[in-house]
């Protein structure tokens, strides 16, 4: 027992890894938020003018918006206008080659352990790197472009391919879907842009990695992914950010758009810093993520590994629109210290024949509190839906929390829907099962939690999965008692 | 007095209004102060609270209810018979819109219980103890308009060590010719070491125009107790009722709740509170529901598992037809202090008919480790495979559902101990599921 009393404390104690701050030049932009801040940051991006009225109408609805009041924790006061919204590295020139890249900002990812010469080289990963709010890196272009894949910033495919995003920007997430999405489409900066054409399935995980760098920018990005018929995309998407005692806000928007017959394959590992021991600092993590199944036969896959943030809350949902369409939603949130967590999903069962599948996987220790909130709707329509949702919880240490709030509406009787939750702690059986073995308490744990979240990191692509065990590691370390 | 609102004005505007006209400024303050707990939560709650998004309780509140309770009707022992409600071998309490009927009853030995009318019950011990003390109740709007407006009700107390053999049936007879709405109010105290099976049923009885009911039944289960409650709800359709019941325990005490909502109601919302505030309890919720025309039932339980090394068990279900409209809430809270508490809860749902609709929401609070909690739940409908199957054997169509049906319900309808009521609960159950399945 006392071996596992020191874990814990050593859980607690545990420093953030990537906690350093990068010396860049920023061109920042005079905090506070007006319409003339939203002028100037769509004057900054040369956008069209359709955009910047889209981002003038989002300001609007966030004017008219409240503040949510159902989640289950206590919403911090942010300061809207304390906040600057556009952050650029100052030194705005194409870059041909890495060699012609900020030295420091090559040395931040090398950091990371995410250097880009390697990837180029080893994983065949294509990475956009996002650094703060401007793309610096786009690499594999030239292969995605014989193949006809657009993958590029956001800010570039308003120029390059403005039909495309005005046909498709803010379906599936609305301006007025919640207050962090009004924002996001008034504010944003910038973002990743993905449309895979007719039939093309992509040889290649698309990555972007974000990192919040400047202090008091609070991130926006806005990401757009579109798979045509046939298509495939599988894109992973990861962060880490430097440690810093003021709060910052993030609220990104991710809109996935599946036709007929499309799969798009979502993953996420976030790890931002997470505040210190006593809960002061880290990131408040707001993100708006739909996809929707427009198509028939589509399919829309999230997976998430959300081990950082002082506030995770986010439901990445999926709206099963086309005919035998699915969606899947695979989770292990980790809140240790006093972190929190307001995570699940929403599966909108409207077309015939739909299936979704909810995993989600909850760990607490410490002062965290983990919460599942999910909604599974099935439609008049939606004849032979099916759902299935699991959602297991794992305590460790006796100040921490788990809650689970699924809604489970159902208006049609063809439709079949299961929901299982279990909550519980590390079994002392098991751990000593270990011990007989040979495996110390540490290890024990670390083989339980990780058996315990392999259901969802099984379906995270390679690369992802490593980085994801070893965060789910150094998050528990020594820990889970 | 014939206090009514009339159709334009919503009861809620007219509330203050009928409270000074029926218990003026004077008497037990306990009643102002509900009423402005009530006004303070908001009033009569809409479908933007949270706790009642399901369920619209506000068309109910809005043609001309009184709160005046009407003169009491005689009723014979015949008539009482006719409700079909009857059970054999039980001591029987009878009221009439909340109030004990002595005549009609058959009243437990007074060595072993203490029966009274709430009204007469004020200089007890046990109600100064008990009375209006449940926790939580300040949350829900419709115990605070309870308290504020109820004008009896039934108190039991079990005596200490007291073995109550027979089941003390209870019958709640409703009648008006207006529409009116009635505030039980009852007490049941059982006391340490105590045994005692209470049995609820409902009827309307001569009833023009609709009864709303809107109870709170607050009970004690103390030390060793052993405490079975069945509510029944049968009666018409033109009987509502919303009901809250406050359960508190202490140390190793036993509470079975049976809710088998059995009725032609329009709305039935059960709001069903467990407190466990010692160590070493155990609870056993079950639930049956059958809902069909435009029904709605809802059943909001939670358990507060505020100490270590107790046990709560709930198991609902459901079933669906026409375009009924099923609501279930389950929460299970497990306190800091509440380390090795067992927490089960399975909700299952059986939809009959295309429009009909169910809404779901299992809900775990857990803040302390050492717990073993789960929840599940399924809607579903009846599977094709087994209908083939008994099809196969020669059995008709409509009989396959019936009996498919029924196995779905066994599992909870199998946990009732008393025989007579098992055979009216599946006597009234089977007549439903025949309608429904020979549509």
């Amino acid at each position: 027992m006392s071996a596992e009393q020191d874990i814990l404390q050593e859980l607690a104690g545990r420093e953030y890894e990537f906690g350093f701050e990068t010396q860049i030049e920023m061109d920042i932009a005079p905090p506070g938020l007006n319409e003339d801040i939203i002028r100037f940051i769509s004057a900054k991006k040369q956008e069209p003018e359709w955009l910047l009225e889209w981002r003038l109408k989002g300001y609007q609805l966030f004017q008219k918006l409240s503040m949510p009041t159902w989640q289950n924790f206590k919403l911090p006061e942010v300061d809207f206008q304390g906040v600057s919204y556009y952050a650029a590295p100052k030194n705005k020139v194409k870059y041909n080659s890495l060699d012609e890249v900020d030295p420091e900002l090559l040395a931040t990812f090398a950091k990371l352990g995410i250097p880009l010469e390697e990837q180029k080289m080893l994983s065949g990963v294509a990475v956009d790197a996002v650094f703060d709010s401007i793309s610096v890196a786009t690499t594999f272009k030239t292969q995605l472009h014989e193949l006809g894949i657009i993958f590029c910033s956001f800010g570039e495919a308003v120029q390059e391919h403005p039909e495309l995003v005005k046909k498709y920007l803010g379906t599936v997430v609305p301006q007025a879907d919640n207050i962090y999405a009004a924002l996001n489409s008034a504010v944003f900066s910038d973002g990743s842009f993905v449309y895979i054409p007719k039939g093309v399935r992509c040889p290649m995980e698309l990555s972007t990695y974000f990192r919040i760098n400047a202090k008091n920018t609070g991130q926006f990005e806005r990401t757009l992914i579109i798979a045509d018929e046939g298509s495939y995309v599988s894109y992973l998407e990861g962060c880490t950010a430097p440690m810093r005692d003021e709060n910052q806000l993030h609220a990104a928007v991710v809109e996935l758009i599946a036709l007929d017959d499309s799969e798009i394959k979502y993953s996420t590992v976030q790890n931002w810093y997470p505040g210190d021991k006593d809960g002061k600092g880290g990131i408040y993590n707001f993100v708006t993520k739909r996809g929707i199944c427009k198509g028939k036969n589509s399919k829309i896959s999230w997976t998430q590994v959300e081990t950082g943030s002082a506030i995770t809350w986010k439901y990445p949902g999926v709206i099963l629109q086309g005919d035998n369409s699915i969606g899947e939603f695979y989770s292990v949130a980790v809140t240790a210290n006093k972190q929190v967590a307001d995570t699940g999903t929403k599966m909108i069962h409207i077309g015939k024949n739909t299936k979704s599948r909810i995993i989600s996987k909850g760990i607490s220790a410490g002062h965290g509190h983990n919460t599942y909130r999910g909604q599974v709707k099935v439609g008049p329509n939606a004849t032979n839906a099916r759902n299935f949702t699991q959602c297991d919880s794992l305590l460790i240490g006796d100040r921490c929390g788990a809650h689970t709030f699924p809604y489970i509406e159902s208006k049609n009787n063809t439709a079949m829907v299961e929901h299982e939750a279990t909550t519980s702690k590390i079994g002392e059986d098991q751990v000593f099962y270990l011990n007989q073995r040979g495996i110390d308490n540490e290890q024990a744990v670390n083989m339980i939690v990780n058996g315990y979240a392999k259901e969802v990191l099984n379906q995270l692509p390679m690369e992802f999965a490593v980085e994801a065990q070893k965060l789910l590691s150094i998050t528990l370390e020594g820990s889970v008692g | 007095m014939t206090t009514t609102t009339s159709n334009n004005i919503s009861f809620a505007e007219t509330l203050p209004a009928l409270f000074t006209a029926q218990f003026g400024n004077a008497g037990w303050p306990g009643r102002k102060a509900a009423l402005d707990r009530f006004q303070a939560l908001g009033g009569i709650p809409t479908v933007k609270t949270e706790d009642w998004k399901y369920t619209n309780v506000v068309p109910y509140f809005k043609n001309g209810l009184s709160i005046a309770l009407p003169a009491t009707p005689s009723i014979t022992a015949a008539q009482l018979e006719a409700t079909g409600l009857l059970l054999p071998d039980t001591y029987r309490l009878v009221l009439v819109n909340g109030v004990l009927q002595q005549p009609l009853s058959i009243l437990p030995p007074a060595a072993q219980v203490t029966v009274s009318k709430m009204s007469e019950a004020a200089a007890l011990p046990a109600y100064t103890q008990y009375f209006n003390n449940s926790k939580k109740l300040e949350e829900h709007h419709f115990a605070q308009l309870n308290t504020a407006l109820f004008n009896d009700g039934l108190f039991i107390e079990v005596k200490t060590k007291a073995q109550v053999e027979q089941p003390i049936h209870i019958i709640h007879l409703y009648h008006n010719n207006g529409n009116l709405l009635v505030n039980p109010r009852h007490l049941w105290v059982a006391n340490e070491g105590s045994y005692a099976q209470l049995i609820e049923s409902a009827a309307a009885f001569d009833l023009e125009g609709t009864v709303l009911v809107n109870s709170v039944t607050e009970a004690v289960v103390a030390e060793r107790a052993q405490l079975s409650h069945y509510q029944l709800q049968t009666g018409g359709s033109k009987l509502r009722f919303i009901n809250q019941t406050m359960v508190e325990q202490l140390g190793k005490s036993l509470y079975n709740n049976y809710t088998f909502t059995l009725s032609e109601s329009d709305l039935v919302r059960n709001n069903l509170n467990i407190s466990l505030d010692a160590e070493r309890t155990e609870t056993h919720l079950y639930g049956f529901y059958i809902a069909s025309g435009s029904q709605l039932v809802d059943n909001h339980s939670s358990v507060d598992h505020r100490m270590p090394h107790c046990e709560s068990n709930e198991l609902y279900r459901g079933v669906m037809m026409d375009k009924a409209t099923g609501v279930f809430n389950g929460k299970i809270y497990v306190h800091e202090d509440a380390q090795k508490t067992n927490a089960f809860q399975q909700n299952n749902n059986l939809v009959i008919s295309p429009q009909a609709n169910i809404y779901t929401k299992p809900q775990l609070e857990i803040f302390a480790d050492d717990v073993k909690c789960s929840h599940g739940t399924t809607i579903g409908q009846v599977s094709e495979d087994a209908l083939f199957y008994l099809k196969a054997r020669g059995i008709g169509d409509a009989e396959a559902r019936n009996m498919l049906v029924k196995a779905f319900a066994f599992d909870v309808t199998a946990q009732v101990k008393i025989p007579a009521v098992r055979k009216q609960v599946e006597q009234i159950a089977s007549r439903y599921l025949s309608v429904a399945t020979n549509n």
